[in-house]
């Protein structure tokens, strides 16, 4: 879920969330999961998103709002996940309007740009925003077994036109097997001709949440192995972007920290909380990134 | 929990992460469970109810007139029955319970004026509407301090909140409280 944050800003905010950002004792990206519903369906999906899933939607403004807040707070960036984030269509205006406020990262499966629909992303290439696009295997139809009908196609022609046009793209892999296995490889050197570099190339494990979890996939993590990054939902504040799950129709509460996401302060300062109690983590051993 | 309640009812395992603490030790009773799907709430209602049901400065007695008077006339069977089993706790008799409870004439269970004035107070705000007469309020006032008033009325504001939370939502009496009250003749 995660990915490297842009150039963040420097931290002029004060008070109890900046200084713990400072020190390094709190992450300082905030998650927010757009909405819930996906014209994939993935296997491994923590959210069971699907196009049949309740949208469960933030609305635009409050998303900026979120972003607004982040700052003023001390937060130096932000993710946006879904569900397929594009599907909303008012995502690209919101993107470029929380980019005002800090760096952002869009994750998106990358199908929604198709032909004129690449104009979505017009305005993105901008300093402050990246697009984190997944991809799990060189091959066709292995990625297609786990992501969906005609998914590799689609990935591997819109990446190109997207740096074409200035946007800064990563790739995600999700994979079951090791972080550094060596099988990985051929999908490695084949993302670097898409034109993204291992810098922006994430890998990471699937976690045992979600449909995940029904299906008995991943690895099985607690929430002192979760990065403890603020992550906002319609349906509240929760610890970490793998907090918000659904199992069986059913929203995962265990890592739910705040049903109030605004002001955003008492979500922050929930995480703070909770964090102040939290022995320290095994995030970085698990390779939850 | 296994309980039937109308709302989910949080246990250890899906209880968030700010109130898994009152989850430590067990079972923490239906009215936390349900607190838990909104966890900013817990630690503020607790706060609120344990002051305001705690002995303070009244004392434990007229806090269970005022708990489980009020419980009985808002009908919320949840808070009589929990509340049954702590008023015998903390020294009762069945005979007041039941009283408390309407089921039998208050004065056949109390001689004492200034419990009967406080019971009639405690009528007046929790099961009234509008201002409470003067000879009702002269009266207890002749037997019980103002600040005692004052805060048997939070009591009293707090349990009205707990009759219709409790109620509203169906909370569940436990099998350990419906054992005592059969083992009491108070079912």
């Amino acid at each position: 879920m995660s990915a490297p944050t842009l150039d963040a800003p420097p931290i002029t905010a004060t008070g109890p969330i900046a200084d713990a950002i400072r020190a390094g004792d709190m992450p300082g990206r905030i998650w927010v999961y757009s909405n819930y519903h996906c014209n994939l369906a993935c296997g491994y999906c923590l959210t069971e998103s699907s196009p049949k899933s309740k949208r469960r939607e933030v609305d635009r403004d409050t998303m900026v709002e979120i972003a607004r807040q982040g700052a003023e707070l001390g937060f130096t960036g932000i993710g946006v996940t879904g569900g397929e984030t594009f599907l909303l269509p008012w995502m690209p205006e919101a993107v470029r309007a929380m980019a005002d406020h800090l760096p952002i990262v869009v994750l998106t499966n990358g199908t929604l740009f198709q032909g004129d629909r690449i104009s979505k992303t017009d305005g993105m290439d901008h300093d402050n925003i990246a697009l984190q696009i997944s991809l799990d295997s060189h091959l066709p139809d292995v990625n297609d077994m786990a992501r969906g009908e005609d998914n590799f196609r689609k990935v591997v022609e819109c990446v190109p036109r997207l740096i074409e046009r200035g946007v800064t793209v990563r790739i995600a892999t999700t994979t079951e097997g090791d972080l550094d296995d060596p099988a990985l490889d051929p999908l490695k050197e084949f993302v670097a001709t898409l034109g993204v570099g291992p810098e922006d190339h994430l890998i990471r494990p699937i976690v045992r949440r979600g449909r995940a979890d029904e299906l008995n996939m991943g690895l099985v993590a607690g929430a002192k192995d979760i990065p403890s990054e603020l992550t906002i939902t319609a349906d509240g504040a929760f610890w970490g972007s793998f907090g918000p799950t659904v199992s069986n129709g059913r929203l995962d509460t265990d890592l739910l920290l705040t049903r109030t996401i605004l002001p955003l302060d008492i979500p922050a300062n929930a995480l703070l909380g909770a964090l102040q109690g939290m022995p320290a983590g095994n995030d970085a051993a698990l390779g939850i990134r | 929990m296994g309980l039937m309640s109308r709302i989910e009812l949080l246990d250890d395992e899906t209880a968030p992460i700010p109130v898994k603490q009152y989850f430590a030790d067990g079972d923490p009773g239906p009215i936390v469970a349900a607190l838990a799907n909104v966890p900013e709430m817990v630690g503020p209602t607790l706060g609120f109810i344990g002051a305001a049901l705690g002995a303070g400065s009244t004392g434990v007695r007229a806090k269970e007139f005022a708990i489980l008077r009020t419980s009985a006339l808002q009908q919320c069977q949840y808070c009589i029955n929990a509340h049954t089993t702590v008023a015998l706790d903390v020294g009762l008799s069945s005979d007041e319970v039941k009283a408390l409870r309407g089921e039998v004439e208050l004065a056949d269970a109390f001689a004492d004026e200034a419990d009967l004035a406080l019971i009639a107070w405690i009528d007046a705000n929790a099961g009234a509407t509008g201002p409470i007469a003067d000879d009702v309020y002269d009266s207890a006032r002749k037997h019980w301090d103002e600040h005692t008033l004052i805060e048997l009325s939070i009591t009293i504001g707090a349990t009205l909140f707990l009759n219709r939370f409790a109620t509203g939502f169906e909370l569940p009496t436990s099998p350990e409280v419906f054992t005592r009250l059969a083992a009491e003749g108070l079912s």
